[in-house]
């Protein structure tokens, strides 16, 4: 088993390291496909930095790829995410996180370049651990959430607005709704969730325009080969229904149906410091119309967990200690 | 948490132009080089204006612009077809002026 969990780990590296796909120049914050999602635990703080790199190159319609365009366009990303968790009691956690742009780029190679940066959006969620039965490892934990568009929206270069595509902040308020399922066996979780996010219309001086309804759903398989050392092995679809511009009309090529495969590892080093990469590899994507199809991307993520509790016993033990030897 | 969520109420404020308008800016004209334009094909936007120390701001509600000045490139992708505003501000020390043309994009389809 141990040979053959090996002989696995290389090949996901491999397969990772050269073909790991994602999407690129969506509305706002890219979706951060982590598999750690249940609740924390009362008092417990947990803080993650995340940097994630995209990139996309070809054009789809429908479930092919479309060739007949004259020219190449490319996009990229380089994006970075703060995350912050608190456990305010066992059944309510609260999130937020921060997203930034160093760059989000669209390119004719050769011809033209747009180029937006800066800060994206702004997520508040409250994240109830609405059944924990540790018996049974059972977890059940929905979500709720606002995204605001704090971040950059409107940007110009030399006087000239950039498309939305490359602006950083989605430009409207979105709500999102998720739920997280998890059951451990032995060495193994399963675990799914499913999540659907509505945006309002943009309300900028210059746009009119709506993003369409977002559906997520994924399942997750966790396995733990060693003790410090978790692979995750996630199959996530993202629908995402018509956009609307002006006039309550339908923009017809712009809903797709995209199956993603995201291998990840993580390791767990000492003091609570958890480092994980993955990748989001599509296996099947489906465009209404014509448009630019979701590439590759690669993620890093460095997370701290802090126990508040535990930190305050060693802090009153120390104190007593020391009073004790004066 | 509280900083944040202060940042998010604050941007609930959207930006507002300050500019005035100006009576010694005149925009004579938009033109587009191709109107309608296929989607994915360009059409070169035009503004004829009349001032003194003219500088110029460009906007599409859908689609691409490219260049600066006077005369600028805009392109559309396949999910920006329909009927799409450009704006164009011309502005000076003294304030500004600004015009519109619209420009329809149609659907790709094959030149052969």
């Amino acid at each position: 088993m141990l040979q053959t969990t090996k002989y696995f780990l290389i090949l996901l590296c491999l397969w990772t390291g050269n073909k790991a796909f994602s999407q690129c120049c969506t509305s706002g914050n890219p979706f951060i496909s982590d598999a750690e999602q249940p609740a924390l635990q009362s008092k417990i703080l947990m803080v993650s930095l995340n940097y994630r790199y995209s990139h996309s190159g070809k054009y789809y319609s429908e479930d092919s790829r479309f060739t007949k365009l004259p020219f190449q366009e490319v996009a990229n990303s380089n994006y970075t995410e703060l995350q912050v968790g608190y456990g305010i009691t066992n059944w309510l956690t609260a999130l937020t996180d921060l997203g930034y742009f160093f760059n989000k780029t669209l390119e004719t190679p050769g011809i033209d370049s747009y180029k937006g940066n800066g800060f994206g959006d702004l997520g508040l969620y409250a994240k109830f651990n609405a059944y924990s039965n540790s018996r049974l490892r059972l977890t059940i934990s929905p979500t709720i959430g606002v995204k605001f568009p704090v971040g950059v929206f409107d940007q110009e270069v030399e006087n000239v607005q950039l498309p939305i595509s490359v602006q950083p902040s989605a430009g409207s308020y979105r709500y999102l709704a998720n739920l997280f399922i998890s059951k451990g066996f032995g060495k193994v979780t399963l675990a799914g969730f499913a999540s659907y996010e509505y945006s309002q219309f943009i309300e900028s001086e210059n746009f009119y325009y709506k993003y369409g309804d977002l559906w997520i759903a994924a399942l997750y398989f966790n396995y733990s080969p060693w003790k410090r050392f978790t692979i995750n092995l996630q199959i996530r679809d993202e629908y995402r229904t018509k956009s609307t511009r002006e006039n309550n009309e339908m923009i017809e090529s712009s809903s797709y149906n995209v199956a993603f495969f995201t291998p990840q590892v993580t390791y767990a080093f000492k003091h609570n410091w958890y480092l994980s990469a993955y990748g989001d590899i599509p296996l099947y994507k489906y465009y209404n119309g014509i448009q630019l199809s979701f590439g590759y991307a690669v993620s890093l993520r460095i997370t701290k967990k802090i126990d508040l509790i535990a930190l305050m016993a060693r802090k009153r033990s120390s104190d007593l200690g020391g009073s004790e030897n004066m | 948490m509280v900083v944040l969520t202060g940042l998010a109420l604050l941007s609930a404020c959207s930006k507002k132009d300050n500019s005035e308008p100006s009576s010694q800016i005149r925009i004579d004209s938009i033109t587009a080089s191709e109107n309608p334009v296929m989607a994915y094909d360009t059409s070169m936007i035009t503004v004829y204006a009349t001032g003194e120390n003219l500088q110029y701001k460009w906007v599409a509600n859908h689609g691409k612009i490219k260049g600066s000045g006077t005369t600028v490139k805009y392109s559309a992708c396949q999910s920006c077809q329909g009927l799409n505003t450009i704006t164009c501000k011309v502005f000076n020390e003294t304030g500004e002026v600004s015009d519109t043309i619209m420009v329809r994009v149609t659907s790709w389809h094959s030149k052969k």
